[in-house]
């Protein structure tokens, strides 16, 4: 029981811990009345999650290793979806696709977010109204706002050949190109996530004792300076942070695909999430799709692991 | 007499000239934000002959409701409706099996706390998309697609972490002295919950709750996997089947997008500071 105690109750419970190493791992797995009331208290919880979480994963993992037609198991297939998954084009270019959009989407947002972060900074009136406005595109529902970016992004609205005619470029159908159609799913990204980024930034900002600043300026540091050298080293903990849960967000991303541009054109912009998508919902290949989902969510194991370490460094720090 | 004026002295220029460009900035972060549905809403007001005009008009010339009147005609209230069962169930259950939880992490002993504050962060971070696939089939199994009892308890299990794990923060800030009291005096522990910490948390239980009912309300990868039929579906995949029947008549569509984030926003704007509890929580559901 050494480390963080989270709770007082965990103090109390030190003492438990005493007597023959038979009679410890008896204790240990036997519940204390008291043990047994709070289990009471959380056993809801746990019934909820098991049963919604852990079990659909389980279930998925099983229908993995068969042939599926229409909910039937036919066929014991091993690791054959497996190989053929991880074998077929169309995955494996939405494996490339996902990495691409993952990087520039990662880059950009954290950019954008880092500079709203610095400029609303302080708690003034306008800078909290602003902070607000940004957030707007985030706490609306990303189908909608993929929605209204089709829109704007579409020939027929008109607004991209007003704003690209003087540069000669007002013929442009953006979502019709694969490399401007990706580009419009990394804006998307963009206009959602940003203010995202900037709340966790704005977090680890004003950990930053403003005495630095004051000292590194009695010292002759510039700007530029300060934030290379002060700023970005101290907020390393909320930096990665923000990476690991926006990677989390865009390495699975679903919606803006499927709805921006359907993965279009071409297969350009089909995501891996799109690819599980098709492959669950529209062709109905549930085996397939399982190995699948399996593999990507064993992907993610790894980045909520990430999430898992910085979560507990953050505790330690106060 | 005229008063002279005072040349201004350089620093009250340099603090002028700063407030003008911070002004500027901000406004272009406004516009940013906020151009794509501000063109929605315009789209959604023009009589469809104006919408396809080049160059586009910002304001409609000529506003009318008739893509409104269009949705309401051919029932968009049935998916809002449904959204709104989903909604309130959905936080009724997660803040009823959150609160229970949260109390007990918060001041019930047990071994293994840590162990269950990891569990919550790390389901917390689960992206929902690499979910889809195995819940359907297993939903399926149990013949619980196509129901809103279905996405109730899908809503709830993915939003009870973060309910939990705000409402445990908030109960921690709270003075145990008063429980103990209420435990000296016969309560339960279950009563002490009920009649003297949550009667407390109220910030606690708006903030996790409006997670939950905005989560609920804008929900669509998960319901559009989970639902197909018609008369069940809610709002978001309502919109998508709508992207498919208006095609590119665009009117309709931005009316429909519109009438969704209609009520998000009034929340947000009402109840700002509570979302940001939930944001900097850990978790990144989406």
């Amino acid at each position: 029981m050494s480390g963080a105690g989270i709770t007082a109750g965990e103090d109390r419970l030190a003492g438990a811990h005493v007597g023959g190493s038979a009679a410890k791992a008896r204790r240990r797995w036997s519940l204390r009345p008291d043990e047994r009331r709070s289990l009471g208290f959380i056993l809801p919880f746990l019934a909820i999650e098991i049963i919604l979480v852990a079990v659909p994963l389980g279930i998925g993992l099983y229908y993995s290793f068969f042939r599926v037609d229409y909910f039937e198991l036919t066929q014991f297939r091993g690791l054959g979806n497996y190989v053929r998954v991880l074998t077929s084009p169309m995955v494996l270019a939405s494996f490339a696709t996902t990495a691409v959009f993952s990087a520039f989407a990662l880059i950009f947002t954290l950019t954008v977010g880092m500079g709203l972060a610095l400029h609303l900074e302080r708690d003034t009136k306008w800078s909290v109204a602003v902070r607000a406005v940004a957030l707007v595109p985030y706490v609306i529902s990303m189908l909608v706002g993929s929605l209204l970016l089709r829109w704007i992004f579409s020939k027929d609205a008109g607004v991209m050949g007003v704003m690209l005619g003087p540069i000669g470029l007002g013929d442009i159908a953006i979502l019709a190109d694969p490399k401007t159609a990706m580009a419009a799913l990394i804006f998307n990204a963009i206009w959602r996530d940003s203010a995202f980024a900037m709340i966790v930034l704005l977090a680890g900002l004003k950990s930053i004792p403003p005495q630095l600043y004051a000292a590194a300026r009695v010292d002759g540091a510039g700007a530029l300076y300060r934030l290379w050298r002060i700023t970005l080293p101290l907020m390393r903990l909320s930096i990665l942070i923000a990476v690991v849960r926006l990677l989390i967000h865009f390495v699975n991303v679903l919606t803006f695909a499927l709805i921006l541009t359907g993965g279009g054109p071409n297969g350009a912009t089909q995501t891996t999430g799109l690819a599980l998508y098709r492959l669950g919902f529209i062709d109905f290949r549930l085996g397939e799709a399982n190995a699948l989902a399996v593999v990507v969510f064993l992907f993610n194991l790894v980045l909520v692991a990430c999430n898992l370490l910085l979560f507990r460094e953050r505790r330690r720090s106060p | 007499m005229i008063p002279a004026v005072r040349p201004m002295r350089p620093w009250q220029a340099r603090r002028l000239a700063r407030r003008g460009i911070d002004g500027i900035i901000n406004l272009a972060i406004a516009a940013f934000a906020l151009a794509p549905i501000l063109w929605g809403l315009s789209t959604s007001l023009k009589p469809t002959e104006d919408i396809l005009i080049y160059p586009p008009e910002l304001i409609p010339s000529r506003p009318t409701l008739d893509h409104y009147r269009l949705l309401v005609e051919t029932g968009i209230h049935g998916p809002i409706l449904n959204s709104v069962i989903v909604s309130i169930g959905a936080v009724l259950l997660s803040l009823g099996v959150g609160s229970i939880a949260a109390y007990a992490v918060a001041r019930l002993p047990f071994r293994g706390k840590n162990v269950l504050l990891f569990l919550v962060v790390a389901l917390m971070s689960i992206p929902l998309p690499s979910l889809i696939v195995p819940t359907f089939t297993f939903l399926a199994n149990i013949h619980l697609t196509d129901s809103l009892l279905g996405l109730v308890l899908l809503y709830s299990a993915y939003q009870i972490p973060f309910v939990l794990w705000i409402l445990y923060s908030y109960f921690l800030s709270l003075p145990v002295e008063l429980e103990n009291a209420a435990l000296i005096d016969g309560y339960s522990r279950f009563q002490t919950l009920r009649k003297v910490v949550l009667p407390l948390s109220g910030p606690g239980l708006v903030a996790s709750g409006l997670f939950v009912v905005t989560f609920a309300w804008n929900d669509f990868v998960v319901a559009v996997a989970m639902i197909s039929s018609g008369e069940i579906k809610t709002l978001p995949v309502a919109i998508y089947g709508y992207l498919g029947f208006y095609g590119r008549d665009w009117g309709p569509l931005t009316a429909a997008a519109i009438i969704s984030i209609v009520p998000v926003i009034a929340v947000f704007i009402f109840f700002q500071r509570y979302f940001l509890t939930g944001m900097t929580s850990g978790g990144s559901k989406s």
